[in-house]
């Protein structure tokens, strides 16, 4: 009872989190991706891109980039249009325009293997291998289904769009600056290559460690968790190959491999993702430009 | 929401009053009964109930009630459900929902049934152009639960091969819809027999849906047309006679490899067009 008041309390002052009951307007942008796939980076990124003035580290990245789950539903109502939203939510059809950021599930993996350490969810030394297979399994109980069900809902659904940017973590490793000019075109940005190089080097590994080091106890994401642990770990790509058991490999790829061969990623434990790929759906908006 | 509204759907709240929707709280045991609108959800509601429940037919009045839908029963109703709860959902794929049975139905005949279905509850004119409303049907703007193509997808790629998804075609319940049935009950655990069977199938036919139909006014539909029925021709193909070909070519055009793949004859494309569609083989094993 006294529950429900306090959230009645909370509707009637707009202090709820919206979840995936948010109020979508037809400019926003929504950052879409898995957990531990670079989200945070790229919220860094698109923060710096559209809001350099704002100087975007983790005490005001929700308020600048929010997450529909993390924020108040009047502070999403009072955000300057059009919003950049983040989101680990699986394929929602309102989404007018996506960016969905992809990684190697091999490294998502060892990515939420070492968070996980961090926030306390498994004891250090936990055997990866056992690891690997409950978020194959999708036994880790994640909200968002397991990566192969995410990333499917918004690849195979919308992956023909023109409304729909697919910018992989590796790319944006390896190619920072022609990605970073791919999603500017994508959301209408002008912009220059300094203004990218700004935005990039704002968003760097060591300057977002060094920020973590000031601010990670207050942010919601890492505060209550152990501190000697860093939130930004590698930020790299392709640790498993050293970090990954070949049974641990194989599993992800014999349950996912042809998904991941459609988004780039080689396999290396062979037998795996062999059938013909299919074409993800094309889809409306791609089609009216057809007609 | 103004003071007035707030307290009103406080008041619904407290006892339990409030449509749930995307807050339903889900149960482990709970089976959705999903599909894109207008694809024999209905009538595999009618058909589930019938066999769940064989000492109370199932009608337009108690149909709520036994395979309820989270946007249209009330809160109440779902807290006091025999379990395991069968409910009725047009959402694209939710990772929540722990056993899932699939409707899908050919896109071309989906079209044709949702565009007399908008003519009857006032949302279009009646004789309004079909290639526009191709067009909204293309873009998914004829229902809140995206297009046709994304919806299935979602449910396609996540699930097929899983052991807790069952997926049907409306076509093959229309050819067959005793040995269609007994897949539903097998899923469900139901106890069977041939003779319940035909009783479920009896009991759920379109000459008793129509007649029910206009014997009950059931509240769902209350402003709609009365010259126009919910229960069309519940049968598969009529596009091929309603539907101009130039429309069902971009339908084909859009949705050409998903469509294929269910196993849906394309009419204006060859399937080299359309490509070898192999399954999603090992990925479509992801468990539920």
């Amino acid at each position: 009872m006294m529950k429900r008041i306090v959230a009645g309390y909370k509707k009637l002052f707009g202090l709820n989190k919206p979840g995936r009951n948010l109020k979508v307007f037809p400019d926003d942008v929504f950052i879409v991706s898995y957990p531990k796939s670079g989200n945070t980076w790229t919220r860094f990124l698109i923060a710096n891109l559209v809001y350099p003035d704002k100087h975007p580290d983790f005490a005001n990245i929700n308020e600048l980039v929010p997450d529909p789950e993390g924020v108040t539903k009047r502070h999403l109502e009072e955000l300057p249009r059009p919003r950049y939203l983040k989101s680990h939510a699986y394929f929602d059809h309102r989404y007018p325009k996506v960016i969905h950021i992809v990684r190697d599930p091999r490294d998502v993996v060892l990515s939420e293997y070492y968070f996980d350490i961090k926030r306390n969810a498994i004891p250090e030394g936990f055997p990866v291998d056992q690891f690997v297979s409950r978020f194959v399994s999708g036994k880790l109980n994640h909200p968002y289904g397991t990566w192969g069900e995410n990333t499917a809902t918004w690849h195979y659904a919308r992956g023909h769009s023109s409304r729909l940017l697919l910018v992989t973590y590796e790319a944006l490793q390896s190619d920072g600056p022609h990605q970073m000019s791919r999603i500017a075109e994508f959301l209408g940005i002008p912009t220059t290559s300094e203004r990218i190089a700004f935005a990039l080097e704002q968003s760097s590994a060591d300057r977002m460690r060094e920020l973590e080091k000031k601010q990670g106890h207050l942010w919601s994401s890492t505060k209550r968790t152990r501190q000697d642990k860093p939130f930004v770990r590698a930020a790299k790509a392709g640790g498993w190959k050293k970090e990954l058991s070949p049974a641990s490999i194989a599993e992800i790829e014999s349950m996912w491999g042809t998904l991941m061969r459609e988004l780039g990623y080689e396999l290396v434990s062979g037998g795996a993702g062999t059938s013909a790929v299919p074409a993800p759906v094309s889809t409306s908006e791609e089609f009216a430009g057809r007609r | 929401m103004g003071l007035k509204g707030h307290l009103k759907a406080g008041y619904r709240r407290l006892f339990g009053l409030q449509r749930p929707g995307k807050s339903l709280v889900i149960l482990p045991d709970d089976i959705f009964l999903v599909s894109f609108p207008k694809s024999g959800n209905t009538w595999t509601r009618f058909l589930i109930a019938n066999l769940r429940f064989p000492n109370e037919p199932a009608t337009w009045s108690n149909i709520n009630r036994m395979v309820p839908d989270p946007t249209g029963t009330p809160k109440r109703e779902f807290d006091h459900m025999p379990r395991p709860r069968i409910i009725k959902s047009h959402e694209c794929f939710d990772p929540r929902y722990p056993r899932v049975i699939n409707i899908v139905r050919d896109p071309r005949d989906v079209v044709v049934s949702q565009y007399h279905y908008h003519q009857k509850i006032r949302k279009i004119e009646v004789g309004s152009p079909i290639e526009k409303f191709v067009t909204r049907f293309l873009n998914g703007e004829t229902c809140p639960h995206g297009s046709w193509g994304q919806n299935i997808a979602t449910w396609l790629y996540t699930s097929e091969g899983s052991p807790r998804y069952l997926q049907l075609r409306y076509e093959d319940l229309i050819a067959d819809t005793p040995r269609e049935l007994a897949k539903v009950a097998s899923f469900l655990n139901l106890p069977t027999s041939a003779e319940l069977l035909a009783q479920a199938v009896e009991r759920s036919s379109a000459d008793r849906m129509r007649q029910l139909e206009k014997q009950q006014d059931h509240g769902l539909y209350r402003n709609s047309r009365k010259d126009m029925t919910f229960v069309r021709a519940a049968g598969a193909g009529g596009w091929r006679k309603d539907l101009p070909i130039e429309q069902a070519a971009r339908i084909e055009s859009a949705w050409g490899p998903l469509m294929y793949r269910l196993g849906y004859e394309l009419a204006t494309r060859s399937a080299s067009e359309v490509g070898e569609y192999a399954s999603m083989g090992t990925a479509s094993s992801t468990p539920r």
